[in-house]
């Protein structure tokens, strides 16, 4: 019996510290956006450990609510970094979502989804492809490169405007070994994990980054191998079987490189997660540490690694003489700590204004599978963050993260803001 | 367990989503800050509008149905505890701040407005509301009321009754009664809001609050003393009053709460002082510097080891940041953190801190304690563990002694946090019989049922 009852919970005991952590001091109302929304208590950290702990206790099981109290939050850590008490509740949160999972299973579409389809790269862009025509078929152009998704990937988007899926995907326009140009001389090599959005969606940003390090000097290896970062899956759903699986194959795609980058700040916090989450053997965990090591956000990179200097950073034209803002992706400021680098990034371009936006680090709401399950929800998070970037009377806001943008534009377009959503690498010439 | 029947009229009270039923929303709405105390209500309701609650508390009256008022259940004496079930009547919706008035030097809120959102929108218009009690980003102005709360900042500004003006409040019956105004003077009949002022929830529910307000000092400047026994200190604090100044803070904090605080989050606290005095003085820029040199040269004089004063306004944030974690800092402790809140005559802060040690030697518990200096409210703590009967037995029997040489030294059994479950076994002790039998009779006038917020304050025997 106790025994059953271990492996039960046998994520959630991995993380009992962070559980009892929680004083109950209720200073996570103040910082929680989805709590700032609902204004009820199982909305916020100390009310979903509760619950967390409850379960523990035997008082509750997994219900429909359960599970819906438990997927109602944005892992934006917000809660953690103002804690007296550090308790990690977004820890806990994931723990308890696999848990879950591994008792309950995964429910409809999201066990095709996230079991079968995002861990096979190949076939989940070719379903992409294919539901992209229909896309064009079916819904006309909105604004800019803006439509609707029809078809099933509109049951993920829930009629948001989201990014056309690209006629090319990045993996279908460069090589696997990107050398300097002629002339250039290569100091460093670095392994390029795309990251999905990257690769399906803005390929020419992905060019672009390939461009950029490899004019200054960087070689750039893009292994055909490699996948999705498994964010979706074992954070958002908690399917951490299927999470080790992708771990498994984007660690061995980049055997023997001692960098990798990524220009997404999901995709890097999510790689690095690997030995806190998905470590259930000592094999694995030295794996993934040593894998976890190598990642490194691409703002960092640059800043911290290549030390490039001011001059480096030349404007794009389509943002020369332009007022620029910084939203800071969850998963880039207070899950990894890198806040400074991209700052210094734009405020190095010449013949640009940066100016910083109230609450920059404040989530979006985007939170990946949290705004498919909570659209409106999400959209109510988003639009604190658009009266943010109103009031600084910025052209551009720049972030690094592509479900941040994603977010940023769908929000702005609603709210008929005409700032444009730029990734910080689509500043630089 | 609530017939269905109500829970449908509920609905149609307030909406179908400010009706909470769950299993696991009740779970969330068992708990406040405090340790020990959990039962989980039958039904959340969330309110937006006096109407609302009137028709909700008529309901309730005529069902004969539990209602505990909530509002962010971040109180420490297990008021918000729906202890017998029923409602839980929260007011976290009811958050908009309905007017500021710069001339009057007024505001008028819903009860749900938590603390910080309205000193940030105070603070945008040179505007400041003194009681700080360090729950303040969670707590709501609703719950301050209830609970008479205080804060550091009451050494010299007082506590929240000091502040409330006028109060709308719903009666048991489902009346929606006004009380006071907006004038900072008003003779008229009996002060009947300091009646709901620290009810506690158990007398109405207060659905709008008009609040006196003072401009923001234009300079303050804080500084940090430590000594190396915590009864110096105590003499610093006595000798820095009984000089003519009265700062805006003195906060202590003891050697054990600065250790954790500094494991917690490194930020080079001096982690050998025995105690540590935190100190602000606000004002004109000119009686800042006066005052600030004054209580330097008592600290000086007082035998304070090291003083800093705080360089610039991130310094002093730092301080006082350090100083809001106290409370994490100890309630992370141990599993039964027994965290009291008495509160003696300031002449006699020494004295209680001899006792207090006298006492921890003699029964052989460690006492922590951190608070409001100042005001002679302490937080004596006791570290233990529920589950084990015959230790906590003895750690309730100490924390008794700690009342008794409270009160004996002119004491209170609670500065700012109520009675609530926690302290009402010793209330007898605490108060005049006749006193107690009044309190009765008042709430049986306003309450006949017993509705609001039952088993709290007194065991419940009815008059
Ligand atoms: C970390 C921490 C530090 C604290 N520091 C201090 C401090 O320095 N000083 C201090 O005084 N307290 C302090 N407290 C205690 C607590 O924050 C206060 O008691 C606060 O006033 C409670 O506000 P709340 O909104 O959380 O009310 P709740 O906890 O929800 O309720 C408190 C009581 O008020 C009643 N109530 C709530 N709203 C209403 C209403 N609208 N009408 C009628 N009754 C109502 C409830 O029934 C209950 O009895 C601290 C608590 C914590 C956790």
């Amino acid at each position: 019996m106790a025994k059953s009852k271990q492996d039960r919970y046998e994520q959630i005991k991995r993380f009992e510290a962070d559980l009892t952590k929680c004083m109950k001091c209720g200073f996570c109302t103040f910082w929680c956006p989805v709590y700032q929304e609902e204004r009820i208590e199982p909305s916020v950290a100390r009310g979903k450990n509760m619950m967390i702990r409850g379960l523990l206790a035997g008082e509750l099981d997994y219900t429909k609510e359960y599970a819906d109290r438990l997927n109602k939050c944005t892992l934006c850590m917000t809660c953690t970094a103002n804690c007296p008490s550090k308790a990690n509740i977004p820890n806990v949160i994931v723990a308890a979502r696999a848990d879950m999972v591994k008792a309950r299973g995964l429910k409809f579409p999201y066990n095709i989804i996230y079991r079968w389809l995002l861990p096979r790269r190949t076939l989940f862009g070719r379903v992409i492809r294919f539901a992209s025509w229909f896309q064009g078929i079916f819904l006309p152009k909105t604004e800019g490169t803006i439509r609707h998704l029809s078809m099933f990937l509109s049951a993920l988007g829930k009629g948001r405007n989201i990014p056309q899926i690209a006629p090319r995907f990045l993996r279908q326009m460069v090589p696997v070994v990107n050398k300097p140009p002629g002339g250039v001389k290569a100091t460093m090599t670095v392994g390029y994990f795309t990251g999905c959005m990257t690769d399906f969606v803005l390929p020419d940003l992905g060019k672009h980054v390939i461009d950029f390090l490899t004019r200054n000097g960087v070689e750039v290896i893009v292994p055909g191998e490699q996948g999705c970062c498994g964010a979706p899956v074992f954070l958002g759903a908690g399917d951490f079987d299927t999470g080790r699986k992708m771990a498994d194959s984007n660690v061995k795609a980049f055997e023997g490189l001692d960098y990798v980058i990524s220009d997404c700040a999901t995709c890097t916090s999510a790689l690095k997660d690997y030995p806190k989450f998905l470590a259930d053997t000592p094999e694995r965990e030295e794996a993934y540490a040593k894998f976890a090591g190598k990642i490194l956000d691409i703002s960092q990179f640059l800043v911290d690694v290549l030390k490039l200097p001011a001059s480096a950073y030349k404007p794009s034209a389509q943002v020369k003489g332009k007022k620029i803002t910084w939203h800071d992706p969850c998963h880039l400021s207070r899950h990894l700590g890198i806040t400074s680098q991209p700052r210094q990034i734009i405020k190095s371009i010449p013949d640009i204004e940066y100016v910083e936006m109230p609450n920059a680090d404040r989530c979006c709401g985007m939170a990946g599978s949290f705004s498919m399950y909570y659209y409106d929800l999400s959209k109510q998070i988003a639009d604190k963050k658009v009266e943010a970037i109103k009031s600084t009377g910025a052209d551009i806001v720049a972030s690094s993260c592509p479900g941040c943008e994603i977010q940023l534009i769908d929000s702005l377009l609603r709210n008929k803001v005409p700032v444009k959503v730029m990734h910080i690498m689509e500043l630089l010439e | 367990m609530l017939e269905k029947k109500i829970i449908t009229q509920l609905r149609n009270v307030v909406g179908k989503d400010a009706v909470l039923t769950s299993r696991e929303d009740l779970n969330a709405y068992s708990y406040d800050g405090t340790t020990t105390w959990t039962h989980a209500p039958d039904v959340v309701v969330l309110p937006t509008t006096a109407e609302q609650v009137s028709q909700i508390l008529k309901l309730a009256d005529e069902s004969k149905i539990p209602v505990t008022p909530r509002g962010a259940g971040t109180n420490v004496s297990g008021g918000s505890i729906p202890i017998k079930g029923g409602i839980v009547l929260c007011t976290t919706r009811m958050n908009k701040i309905l007017d500021i008035n710069k001339t009057n030097l007024t505001a008028t809120v819903e009860p749900g407005v938590v603390l910080q959102d309205f000193n940030i929108a105070l603070a945008k218009q040179g505007l400041f509301y003194p009681p700080d009690p360090q729950s303040f980003l969670g707590c709501t102005i609703g719950g301050t009321v209830a609970e008479n709360a205080g804060g550091p900042y009451c050494v010299k500004y007082g506590v929240t009754k000091q502040y409330v003006l006028g109060l709308e409040v719903v009666l048991a019956n489902g009346y929606i009664m006004n009380l006071g105004g907006v004038t900072v003077k008003n003779r008229t009949g009996y002060e009947l809001i300091m009646l709901f002022t620290g009810s506690e929830g158990t007398l109405g529910l207060i659905t709008k609050i008009t609040l006196r307000l003072i401009p923001m000092p234009p300079a303050n400047k804080t500084m940090m003393a430590v000594f190396d026994d915590m009864a110096v200190g105590g003499q610093a604090v006595s000798n820095i009053m009984a000089s003519g100044v009265v700062p805006a803070k003195i906060e202590f904090v003891d050697n054990f709460v600065l250790r954790r605080i500094e494991e917690m989050t490194p930020m080079g606290l001096p982690v050998d002082a025995k105690a540590l005095l935190l100190l602000q003085a606000d004002g004109s820029p000119a009686a800042v510097e006066a005052e600030s040199k004054q209580i330097v040269d008592i600290l000086k004089k007082s035998g304070a080891k090291e003083i800093k004063v705080a360089k610039d306004a991130s310094e002093a944030a730092m301080y006082w940041k350090m100083r809001s974690a106290g409370f994490a800092a100890t309630f992370g402790a141990a599993h039964t953190v027994m965290a009291e809140d008495v509160a003696v005559p300031r002449d006699k802060l020494v004295e209680f801190i001899r006792k207090l040690d006298e006492i921890s030697e003699r029964t052989g518990f460690f006492i922590c304690y951190l608070g409001h200096a100042g005001d002679g409210n302490l937080h004596p703590s006791i570290f233990t563990d529920i589950r084990n009967k015959e230790e906590f037995a003895r750690a309730q029997k100490a924390m008794e002694e700690i009342f008794e040489a409270a009160l004996s030294l002119g004491g209170v059994l609670s500065g700012e946090h109520g009675i609530g479950l926690e302290k009402q076994r010793f209330l007898k002790k605490a108060m005049d019989p006749v006193a107690l039998n009044l309190m009765r009779k008042i709430k049986t006038i306003l309450d006949p049922n017993h509705i609001l917020n039952p088993g709290k304050i007194w065991e419940e025997e009815r008059v």
